[in-house]
């Protein structure tokens, strides 16, 4: 049995829950990526088949046409209570950022549009800590100023599994209940569960997407691994970070952290 | 990875993660050029100190967590910050591990902080520890000094009560005795610090403990209510019998539901939804357990705490308290004792500065179910907030149960052999409580006698619950503190489910100031309670001033006087509303009475 497994989801599930108990209006957002999809099934369990609170998509306009497709095959086959954002152009958002990281902060800025307008108090995101090193510091829930600012000095205790819930009007708290997940553990719940993903993870014509942002500034990966079972079996035996085909993480040393304190996921 | 600021601990882990081969050369690369630009040598503890500021200082600001795969295991490796100030985070990594390092340099030996961790790992229950001497190639005597240090952390772990798994000499940066044995160290013979972490086992699962399943939530899922948990220890299986606390209500497993699946059994940590065979008062904050087998419940705990507000914990300190999902008001009753990190030992004070750890006593208006912490369940572990900022951690050592609750934990409640239904069908109407509450003065005893009047002339089995008469007999030794108005509502809401399930009609008229206190009275007989607010402006109510009472609260005669010098939490959404002020005795009594009918009637094929 995958114990492991099933302790990551029970965690996973007990989050949600807090989080629909304590930090309402909430919503969550969707990347259609394999982990947010994941949070997604996860979201059905936690409360018995039924999604309670908004999904939000953070649309550019960018994502590849196969993500598009999935997105409305999935929508109506879960019924999912779907709204897409669509995100102001690359020309409102801050101009000193590397070329690819502003593609992300058009993300942040239709997250925060959003906020202003529909107030929430709870945005539930499916990031990791394996995935990065500035995430790797990051709560479970993890407060933001009233601009959606993220100050990582600031970080409140987070013991056991007492969460900070409270936050002054206008701010809100972001919940990240994957980040004790590794790619690997999703890969692996993905195919126990039998939970559907965009097909472009699998390899076609020796080239396959790790991770999946917009189409102009993600790239694929060298792969042969065209099943779930290859995929995992690939990611064993790597030492490639996931996110190596993501542009905007490394065109300079703190582009990552200064997308994430902005408020970025 | 715990210790004193810049002990090595994040360069131990860049170090390891390096010699592992879990870094790729671009990365090696990256790393080399940021420690370069920084005027520094290769610096490993950047590939966890993410931060510009952790790198240009050279300092851990926050937790981070790094996997590192090894043939043996994989291991998830929490790297503390070390400075004073930052012992939140110390903490937030501290409260998840298995098992605990403990790293010193050797030029600078035991400091405070050194100290401090090894209290916190202490007070988070870990019985041992593994320690690295750090930084050895700094001394000219390196196995001398080894030595001197080991000497010196044993005694103080052992005074501590804890022992060290291993004491292990190491040099970080050369990445000397960490993933492998060292040429530099000739003398070592020990393991190195791989080796003493390989054999490492994660904590025992908490399935084999008593069951505590802690309530999350309550959904709706088409007439049938789901009970939304986690089995934090213990099992729980369909078909037995559960009690919830702190209101010990019991009923039996009907059904555990694992979306999508249904399953017969839950074993900690598995978070579920579980369906009852009665309905019964469950709402978020309760805790179940087997019959026989609950936590102690009390008004009062002992707990040792560590304070993390930025404003020093006082006695007489109104904060709010978080045990597992519950979360209710407390006050600091006492401060028994703060801990010298120095000599270990506690010494009585008036207040606890930050970061230090002390025996406090806290006293609830609610009851608390709470288990000891050796117990191992997570009601043995909670929180404080002040004004929705967590500022300390807790550790229960003690519940400080009042006498009436000793004794009656482990009772089951008898199943009547009358079925409520049954006495409705004689009766001609069902039972049920209607709970006046509302300012003094405001018309609440009246309005319920009146309302009597005309439901006994009716024929309806009909007795009025007043506060007042009440406390000449049954609540005679209470007075007008929170604690004590609390309690008179718990024993009059327990008289009144009696009544009520004896097929009366109960009219309670009591101020019940506090809302959380109403919906504790809901409890008692939560299948037929009807709140309702007889609403009187102040002015009004203190114009009346039936009893005298308004005029001696403002000369201060009486104290606590609610209206005056104590408050009234006005009820949100109560189910009847009685308007006094523009309203008379007999409109608002006919009222009432339209409203009681309509709810006791038996209607035709209906269920009662």
């Amino acid at each position: 049995m995958d114990s492991d497994l099933d302790e990551l989801e029970s965690r996973t599930i007990f989050i949600l829950r807090e989080a629909f108990a304590c930090a309402s209006p909430l919503a969550m957002l969707w990347s259609i990526g394999k982990d947010s999809t994941a949070l997604l099934w996860m979201v059905r369990k936690a409360f018995l088949g039924d999604v309670p609170f908004p999904i939000v998509l953070l649309d550019t306009g960018m994502e590849f046409d196969e993500v598009y497709a999935f997105r409305d095959w999935l929508t109506t086959e879960w019924t999912l209570p779907v709204r897409n954002e669509l995100c102001p152009p690359e020309s409102s958002v801050d101009q000193s950022l590397p070329p690819a990281a502003r593609h992300a902060a058009r993300k942040t800025a239709g997250l925060r549009a959003m906020h202003e307008r529909e107030k929430y108090r709870g945005i539930i995101l499916g990031i990791r800590r394996d995935e990065q090193a500035i995430r790797a510091k990051e709560r479970i829930f993890s407060p933001r100023n009233a601009d959606g600012s993220w100050d990582p000095r600031m970080q409140p205790p987070e013991l056991w599994d007492y969460f900070t819930y409270d936050v002054p009007d206008g701010a809100h708290v972001r919940i990240h209940p994957l980040l004790d997940w590794t790619e690997i553990d999703i890969w692996r719940y993905t195919r126990r569960e039998n939970i559907p993903y965009v097909p472009l993870y699998l390899a076609k014509n020796g080239k396959r997407f790790r991770s999946l942002g917009e189409s102009n500034i993600t790239s694929p990966i060298e792969s042969d691994a065209d099943t779930i079972d290859k995929v995992i079996a690939e990611l064993e035996g790597t030492r490639q970070p996931e996110r190596a085909g993501r542009k905007m993480d490394h065109e300079s040393e703190d582009a990552f952290e200064r997308l994430r304190t902005s408020g970025y996921m | 990875m715990v210790g004193d600021v810049d002990a090595g601990k994040s360069t131990i882990l860049g170090r390891l993660l390096v010699d592992l081969e879990q870094v790729i050369p671009e990365k090696l690369a990256e790393l080399e050029a940021m420690s370069s630009k920084r005027g520094v040598a290769v610096e490993y503890s950047f590939l966890l100190d993410s931060f510009q500021l952790e790198r240009d200082q050279a300092i851990t600001l926050d937790v981070s967590r790094v996997w590192l795969r090894t043939p043996e295991r994989d291991f998830v490796f929490v790297d503390a910050p070390g400075h004073r100030e930052l012992v939140r985070n110390m903490l937030s990594g501290a409260s998840e591990v298995d098992a605990a390092i403990l790293v010193v340099a050797a030029d600078e030996g035991i400091q405070l902080q050194t100290r401090r961790h090894a209290l916190f790992l202490k007070w988070f229950g870990f019985t041992e520890v593994v320690v690295a001497i750090n930084k050895l190639d700094l001394c000219d005597d390196p196995q001398r000094v080894f030595e001197e240090r080991k000497a010196e952390i044993g005694a103080f772990l052992d005074r501590l009560g804890v022992s060290p798994t291993a004491i292990v000499p190491i040099v970080a940066r050369t990445g000397d005795n960490l993933a492998r044995r060292a040429s530099a160290m000739p003398w070592w013979n020990g393991p190195t610090l791989m080796e003493v972490l390989a054999p490492l086992r994660p904590k025992e699962g908490a399935s084999d403990g008593p069951l505590r399943f802690v309530v999350q939530d309550v959904y709706r899922r088409d007439n049938d209510r789901l009970i939304a948990g986690r089995v934090e220890s213990g099992r729980l299986r369909a078909g037995e019998r559960l009690v919830f606390w702190p209101l010990q209500a019991s009923a039996v497993v009907r059904e555990i539901v694992r979306w999508p699946d249904v399953v017969e059994e839950a074993a900690a940590p598995a978070a579920v939804a579980i369906a009852l065979d009665e309905r019964i008062f469950v709402d978020r904050g309760a805790v179940a357990s087997h019959a026989g087998d609950g936590p102690p419940i009390g008004h009062a705990l002992q707990a040792t705490v560590v304070w993390l507000g930025a404003q020093p914990l006082r006695a007489g300190e109104a904060l709010r308290m978080r045990v597992a999902t519950r979360d209710i008001p407390v006050t600091v009753q006492r401060i028994d004792e703060v801990v010298d990190e120095e000599t270990l030992e506690g010494a009585p004070a008036d207040e606890v500065a930050a970061n230090h750890i002390a025996v406090v006593t806290l006293a609830a208006r609610e009851l608390i179910a709470a288990d000891d912490e050796t117990s191992g369940t997570s009601i043995g572990r909670f929180i404080l907030t002040r004004e929705g900022t967590i500022v300390a951690g807790g550790s229960v050592d003690r519940v400080v149960g009042r006498p009436r609750s000793e004794g009656a934990t482990d009772v089951i409640a008898q199943i009547s052999s009358v079925k409520t239904h049954e006495r409705a069908m004689r009766n001609g109407h069902s039972g049920s409580v209607f709970w006046l509450t509302g300012l003094p003065s405001a018309g609440k005893s009246t309005v319920a006698m009146a309302v009597q009047r005309m439901l006994f002339d009716r024929g309806r089995h009909v007795y009025v619950l007043d506060g007042d008469t009440l406390r000449t007999t049954l609540n005679v030794d209470l007075g007008f503190s929170d604690d004590d108005r609390a309690e008179n509502v718990r024993r009059t809401a327990a008289v009144a489910g009696v009544l009520a399930d004896s097929g009366h009609v109960v009219i309670c008229a009591l101020i019940s100031p506090f809302a959380a206190e109403r919906e504790r009275a809901r409890a008692a007989y939560p299948q037929g309670f009807y709140e309702v607010y007889v609403s009187c402006d102040l002015p009004t109510a203190e114009k009346r001033d039936v009893k005298g009472h308004y005029k001696r609260a403002r000369l201060g005669e009486i104290q606590h006087f609610t209206g005056i010098s104590s408050p009234y939490e006005i009820p949100q959404s109560p189910e009847f509303v009685v308007d006094t002020t523009r309203h008379s005795v007999a409109e608002s009594a006919a009222a009432l009475l339209e409203f009681i009918e309509e709810r006791v009637r038996l209607r035709e094929g209906a269920p009662v």
